[in-house]
């Protein structure tokens, strides 16, 4: 009689103890989320983990340790999501410091890193340490009020030249990397012409203001493009638009497609718009719908095409 | 070998691959964690950024908002941070701002912040 069960019992206890296995692994002693690294975290965290990044470059400007702290989320296109990011906040209605920081930052990591050699005499009394240069950050002040012609004085603030390996956070195997610092001996000499960075507050100027007749356009638009030095686009740069009676106030990086430093404008017939950008440079008076004649002779209504750019 | 051992051996041998299975073949992935369970190296160096903008924007509350993104109580967290900045070299520039931020900390009071509308 009980040969007839057979090895059935078996499977049981190999399904039942498997089950055992799995409650105790997840049940009884469950994972424990503890000391995980900021590449793990959810996306939504991740992005205030970024814009905080984009904060703190805000208040220091040191840029390798703004790109060590993006390296930690691994991120694959660390320019890409900063941009995106921006955009995202901008779209969203949040704060424009931070979308105009994330931005900022984007920029300034878009930049190809300027490589400056060292000093010969500099070299020699050195350790044989191949020395990875940062350019020197240059705060320009504002040296005449708005809307008039800025001169800009640079001042180098961060000439110290830092080592792009970070150190060990502690001795512990497998820590993660500490905040980038300062080599304690410079491996080299700055720059005597440090290459200029766009530095955030430095004041855009009109560069070009035409009338574009772009038959895929037929609507009276204001555009507008805000580029940096590096002549790249920026994100979250107020403009400000006047009329009779009205103002608007809107943001470049809206519309990614058209690019991070674009923002357009619906002018309405027979009014005369002023534009200006929020932080300051002169006002662009008199733009307001105007006809204009295609390549091919057909009228339509032309578009003010104005592009700004830092100096 | 009686019946109840021969079970006993097969539920251990299927527990073994339960185990197996969880721990090795489809291993925990840490996706999707939040900042309260970061380690203490990447807390401290995010109360640090915290207090990098700080030093800047002057604005407590948002300290106080971004350090909520850590869990448990500010004034600790940034605590912990500093003390775990001191015992590890953080640069003294950088220990200053995050005892700057303390400092404030301990005599801010939520009550007279302004409410957001």
């Amino acid at each position: 009689m009980r040969e007839d069960r057979g090895p059935w019992y078996l499977l049981t206890g190999l399904v039942l103890g498997a089950f055992l296995g799995l409650m105790y692994a997840w049940l009884v002693q469950p994972t424990q989320y503890t000391d995980t690294k900021p590449a793990s975290l959810r996306a939504d965290f991740k992005d205030r983990y970024r814009a905080l990044i984009a904060s703190a470059y805000m208040s220091n400007g040191d840029l390798v340790r703004a790109r060590a702290r993006l390296e930690l989320l691994q991120d694959e296109d660390l320019y890409r999501m900063l941009s995106e990011q921006a955009q995202r906040t901008l779209a969203e209605g949040a704060s424009i410091q931070e979308a105009r920081a994330l931005g900022m930052l984007a920029v300034a990591l878009g930049q190809p890193p300027p490589t400056v050699a060292a000093p010969q005499q500099a070299a020699a009394t050195q350790a044989p340490i191949t020395p990875t240069l940062e350019a020197p950050v240059l705060t320009p002040t504002v040296t005449s009020i708005p809307g008039e012609t800025v001169g800009i004085s640079e001042t180098i603030v961060n000439t110290e030249i830092v080592s792009a390996t970070l150190p060990a956070a502690s001795s512990t195997p497998g820590a993660p990397n500490r905040t980038p610092r300062p080599s304690a001996t410079p491996t080299s000499e700055p720059s005597p012409q440090p290459t200029p960075s766009p530095t955030p507050g430095a004041p855009f100027a009109l560069q070009s203001e035409e009338l574009v007749c772009d038959p895929s356009l037929d609507e009276a638009l204001i555009q507008v493009m805000v580029y940096d030095a590096a002549e790249q686009g920026v994100p979250g740069v107020e403009v400000i638009v006047t009329w009779d009676g009205g103002e608007n106030h809107f943001y470049t990086g809206l519309k990614p497609e058209m690019g991070l430093g674009y923002a357009d404008f619906l002018m309405t017939a027979d009014t005369v718009y002023t534009l200006r950008l929020a932080e300051g440079g002169q006002p662009i008076p008199n733009l307001t719908p105007t006809e204009c004649e295609t390549a091919d002779g057909a009228r339509q209504m032309g578009t003010w095409l104005l592009i700004f750019a830092q100096p | 070998m009686s019946r109840w051992i021969r079970f006993l051996l097969a539920l251990m041998i299927g527990a073994m691959g339960g185990l197996f299975y969880g721990w090795v073949i489809s291993p925990v992935e840490y996706i999707d964690t939040t900042p309260d369970s970061l380690k203490i190296d990447y807390k401290s160096d995010y109360v640090l950024m915290v207090a990098e903008a700080y030093s800047v924007e002057k604005d407590l509350l948002a300290a106080v908002q971004r350090l909520g993104l850590l869990g448990g109580v500010p004034e600790e967290n940034v605590r912990q941070a500093v003390l775990f900045a001191e015992r590890e070299g953080f640069l003294d520039s950088d220990v200053a701002l995050m005892k700057a931020l303390q400092s404030a900390l301990a005599s801010w009071n939520p009550a007279l912040e302004t409410p957001l509308p």
